[in-house]
C-alpha cells in the first residue's frame, strides 16, 4: 500500500502522543506489589514504592545511596526516585494528589507540610512508629511534623540560618571581634553598630547586610520574631499573637535595615534577586544564609569568608529550614513507607545525609554530638549550635495548615513595611487582620 | 480523481438498475444521488482530519476551561470536593485593590507593547525587506529572541536591570548618567519588563510582516513612484494598507499574548516592587499555586477570558472590512 505524506504524518502523530504525555512531568505511580512489610527499618519488608523529590547533586546523591543500601537491607523492596526541579515539585504533587495517583513519599519543606498533614492528603504514622520514636528527635524537629498532635511524617534534616561575612570587609571597617559561640552572638544593638560601621567604611553602591527573606524564605523574618520571644500563632495555631512588643521591635528593627541603607533596596521580601547573590558579588559585606550554601559558596568565591551566629536580643533564635519527608494517605503499602521513613532517620544515614549536603540533624544525638560538613567542616558547629536555638513553639507554629496563606500575609506586609513606607502598626494590624482571615475555618 | 471514479461508479449502478433505460437519461437522474454521496464522503473525511484536533482541544482546552468556570464559584483548595459560594469570588474581586492593580498593569502592559511591537517589528520588516547589506544576517538576529524560552529571556533580562550588578546600571554610570532603581522603582521596573518582552516579540513580528511584504507586487511600488509617490506615501498609502491582514493577525496575537504574560513578569520581577508589576495571570498563579485558593484564582482566569474574547470579538467585528489583498 502506498502512504501519503498525510497518513504518515498522522500515523507519526498517533504514535507519538502517548510518549507527550509521558512527559508531562507527571510519572505513573509505581505499581506496589502488595504489603508484606514490616513496620521497622530492617530487613523483612518487601514491595515498591515511589519517592518524589527535588534535590541539589549532593542531596539527590545522599538519597540514592540511602535507598541503596534500604534495599539491601530489605531484600524484595524497591524504591524509585523521581528527582523533579524545586519549581515544578508542588504544582505536580498537588496534580498528583487531586488525581488520586500520589507518590507513596515525598520531601516537604516544613512551613509547607501543614498544607498537606491538615488537608488530610498524609499518611498518620501513629500506628507504624514504634514507641519511643519520637525520643529519637530534637523537640523543635519533632514538632515540626506534628498536626494536631499526630506524626504525619519524619523531620529528615534541618538548616538555619547564620551570619557568613567577607573577612577582608569586616575588618576594614574595625570589626576584628566577631562572636565564636551561640552565647557570645552579637546582641541586636551590637548587631546594629556593625551594620553602622561597616556603612560607614564602604562605598554608597556596597552594603554592610542583605536578608535572605524572599519567596517563601519570607518564614526567616521570623527569626527575628522569636529573637524578640514572640509568635505570629497563638497555641491554637489560630489565633494571631503578632500584634505585640516583640512584633513591635522586629518590625521596627528590620525597616531600620531599609531607611539606614544596611540593605539594598533590591533586598525586599518580594525581590528576585537572592541575598546570596548580593554577597557572592562583594555587594554586601554580610548575607544570612543556610548550611546549604557552603559547599556553592566554597567553590565560587574568591575571597575570605568565615561564618558566625546570627545576632541574638532577648534570646537567640532560628528559623527551623529544611524538609520533612511523608507518605501520602493513599500509599498502597504503609508499612513499607514507614518502614523507609524510619530508615533514612537512623543515626548513620541523617550522619552521612547530613555531612554529604551540608544540612543538619535533626536527631537529638547528632545534635549533642554535632557532625563535620563533607565541605568546610570547621563551620559545621556554628550551624549545629544555631539550629539548637530553635525551639519547639518556634517550629510548632510553623506547620499550621494555614501557613501558605500566612506567608502571602507575611510577605504582602513586610513588602510594604520595608519599601512602601508603612508604619509599623499598620504592618502589625493589616498583619493581624490578614492572619486572621488565613486560619479562619481552619 | 475520486470525483471522476464516483462518477463511473455511478453510472454502472444506474444503468444495471434500469435496464433498457438510455444511458445518458441514466446518468441525468443518478447525478444528484452521486454528488450527495460524494459530499457525503468529503463530509465525513472533513471530520476524520478534524477529530484529532478537535478531540485534543476538547481535552485540553475545553474540558479544563469548562472546569475552571465551575471552579470559579466554589472555594477549595484543590483537596477533596470544593464548597459552592456562588459569586462569593467575583464578589470579591471587585473589592480586592491588588486584582484592580493587576487589571489595569496587564491593560497598559497591552497597551504599550501590542503597538510598540508591531511598529518595531514593521519597521525592521521593511528594513529587512530592502537591499539591506547582510540582511540574512541581522534577520536571523531578530528572529533568534523567539527561540529561547521566555523564562531563559527573564533570567537574561535580571542579569541586564540587576540594580546593584546588572550591565545596563553599569553602562549608565560609564556613560555619567544616574543609575535606574530597575528593581525598587515600580515605574522603572514595569519599563523592564517592556524592554524584555519587545526584545523577545519584536522578531515575531516582523517575520509575520516580512511574509506580508513579500507578498506585495513590486509592481505597485512602481506605480506609485511614477504617480509621484515618496518614500513616506509609498509606505503610508501602499505598505500599511496592504499588510492590513497581517497587522489584524498581530494586534489579536500580541493582545491575547499581553493579557497572558506570566513567565518574564514572574522571572524578572515577581510582580513586585509592591505589586508594581503584578498581572493578572501571575496574580491568578500565587493565589492558586501558592495560597491554593483555588477558586479564586480560577474567577481571576475566567474575567481573563472574558477579556480577551471580548476584545476578540471587537477586533473581529471592526477588522473584517481590512482583510485585503494584492
Amino acid at each position: 500500500m502506498e502512504l501519503t505524506r498525510r497518513q504518515i504524518l498522522i500515523g507519526a502523530a498517533a504514535a507519538s502522543l502517548p510518549l507527550l504525555l509521558a512527559g508531562c512531568g507527571f510519572a505513573p505511580p509505581a505499581t506496589t506489589s502488595g504489603g508484606g512489610a514490616t513496620g521497622s527499618g530492617g530487613s523483612g519488608a518487601t514491595g515498591t514504592l515511589t519517592f518524589t523529590t527535588w534535590g541539589t547533586d549532593a542531596e539527590l546523591a545522599g538519597f540514592k545511596s540511602a535507598i541503596d543500601r534500604f534495599q539491601q537491607a530489605n531484600a524484595g523492596a524497591t524504591v524509585s526516585l523521581n528527582s523533579v526541579p524545586y519549581g515544578q515539585m508542588f504544582t505536580n504533587i498537588d496534580a498528583q494528589l487531586q488525581a488520586g495517583n500520589p507518590p507513596d513519599i515525598f520531601r516537604v519543606p516544613y512551613y509547607t507540610f501543614g498544607s498537606y498533614a491538615g488537608r488530610d492528603q498524609l499518611l498518620d504514622l501513629s500506628s507504624y512508629l514504634p514507641a519511643g520514636f519520637s525520643d529519637a528527635f530534637t523537640p523543635a524537629a519533632w514538632a515540626a511534623v506534628q498536626n494536631r498532635k499526630t506524626p504525619y511524617g519524619v523531620p529528615h534534616h534541618t538548616d538555619t540560618s547564620v551570619i557568613l561575612y567577607n573577612r577582608a570587609a569586616l575588618e576594614t571597617a574595625g570589626i576584628t571581634s566577631i562572636p565564636t559561640t551561640l552565647d557570645d552572638a552579637w546582641s541586636w544593638d551590637e548587631f546594629g553598630s556593625v551594620l553602622q560601621k561597616l556603612r560607614g567604611s564602604l562605598p554608597a553602591d556596597k552594603y554592610p547586610y542583605a536578608a535572605n527573606w524572599q519567596g517563601n524564605g519570607v518564614t526567616r523574618w521570623l527569626s527575628w520574631l522569636f529573637e524578640s520571644d514572640g509568635a505570629f500563632l497563638n497555641d491554637d495555631l489560630v489565633t494571631p499573637a503578632i500584634d505585640s512588643d516583640a512584633g513591635r521591635k522586629a518590625v521596627d528593627y528590620t525597616k531600620n535595615f531599609f531607611s539606614s541603607n544596611f540593605v539594598p533596596q533590591n533586598n525586599s521580601v518580594k525581590s528576585t534577586t537572592l541575598a546570596s547573590d548580593i554577597w557572592y558579588a562583594q555587594t554586601s559585606a554580610m548575607v544570612s544564609a543556610g548550611a546549604f550554601l557552603v559547599p556553592d559558596a566554597t567553590s565560587t568565591l574568591d575571597f575570605e569568608w568565615g561564618a558566625t551566629f546570627s545576632p541574638r536580643n532577648v534570646r537567640s533564635a532560628g528559623d527551623f529550614g529544611g524538609n520533612a519527608l511523608v507518605a501520602t494517605k493513599a500509599t498502597a503499602n504503609p508499612e513499607l513507607a514507614s518502614a523507609f521513613l524510619q530508615f533514612v532517620t537512623q543515626e548513620e544515614e541523617m550522619r552521612q545525609f547530613c555531612a554529604g549536603a551540608s544540612l543538619l540533624p535533626t536527631r537529638a544525638d547528632l545534635t549533642a554530638s554535632g557532625i563535620d560538613f563533607a565541605v568546610r567542616p570547621e563551620l559545621s558547629p556554628v550551624f549545629v549550635g544555631q539550629a539548637s536555638s530553635v525551639q519547639a513553639k518556634d517550629s510548632g507554629q510553623v506547620t499550621s495548615p494555614s501557613m501558605s496563606k500566612i506567608i502571602t500575609v507575611l510577605q504582602d506586609q513586610l513588602e510594604q513595611a520595608f519599601v512602601g513606607g508603612q508604619s509599623t502598626s499598620d504592618t502589625l494590624a493589616a498583619m493581624t487582620s490578614g492572619i486572621a482571615a488565613a486560619t479562619a475555618g481552619s | 480523481m475520486t470525483a471522476a471514479v464516483g462518477l463511473g461508479a455511478g453510472a454502472a449502478a444506474a444503468a444495471s438498475a434500469a435496464p433498457g433505460t438510455p444511458s445518458a437519461a441514466g446518468a441525468r437522474t443518478a447525478s444528484p444521488r452521486r454528488r450527495g454521496r460524494s459530499r457525503a464522503r468529503e463530509t465525513l473525511a472533513g471530520y476524520a482530519f478534524l477529530t484529532p484536533n478537535l478531540l485534543l482541544l476538547g481535552l485540553f482546552v475545553i474540558v479544563p476551561l469548562v472546569s475552571a468556570v465551575v471552579i470559579s464559584f466554589q472555594r477549595t483548595d484543590g483537596f477533596g470536593t470544593g464548597t459552592f459560594t456562588g459569586i462569593d469570588n467575583y464578589a470579591r474581586l471587585a473589592t480586592d485593590p491588588v486584582f484592580w492593580r493587576s487589571t489595569i498593569n496587564t491593560a497598559l502592559f497591552t497597551a504599550i507593547v501590542t503597538p510598540l511591537s508591531m511598529l518595531l517589528g514593521l519597521g525592521a520588516a521593511v528594513l529587512m525587506n530592502s537591499v539591506l547589506p547582510a540582511r540574512g544576517l541581522f534577520r536571523s538576529i531578530l528572529i533568534l529572541p523567539m527561540a529561547i524560552s521566555g523564562v531563559a529571556t527573564a533570567l537574561i533580562g535580571v542579569l541586564v536591570f540587576d540594580q546593584n550588578n546588572g550591565v545596563l546600571d553599569k553602562l549608565l554610570k560609564f556613560v555619567g548618567l544616574p543609575a535606574v532603581e530597575w528593581q525598587s522603582g515600580g515605574a522603572a521596573a514595569f519599563a523592564s519588563v517592556v524592554i524584555v518582552t519587545l526584545w523577545w516579540r519584536v522578531g515575531f513580528n516582523m517575520l509575520i510582516y516580512l511574509a506580508g511584504l513579500q507578498g506585495i507586487s513590486p509592481g505597485l511600488y512602481e506605480a506609485a513612484r511614477l504617480d509621484g509617490a515618496g518614500g513616506w506615501q509609498r509606505f503610508r498609502f501602499v505598505t500599511v494598507p496592504l499588510v492590513g491582514p497581517s497587522s489584524f493577525f498581530l494586534l489579536i496575537m500580541n493582545v491575547i499574548y499581553s493579557f497572558q504574560v506570566f513567565d518574564i513578569v514572574f522571572v524578572l520581577t515577581g510582580g513586585g516592587p509592591q505589586n508594581a508589576t503584578s498581572v493578572l495571570v501571575t496574580y491568578a498563579y500565587n493565589n492558586g499555586f501558592v495560597t491554593r485558593d483555588q477558586g479564586y484564582a480560577a474567577a481571576i482566569g475566567v474575567v481573563l477570558l472574558v477579556i480577551t474574547l471580548v476584545f476578540t470579538a471587537v477586533q473581529w467585528r471592526v477588522s473584517r472590512t481590512r482583510d485585503l489583498v494584492d
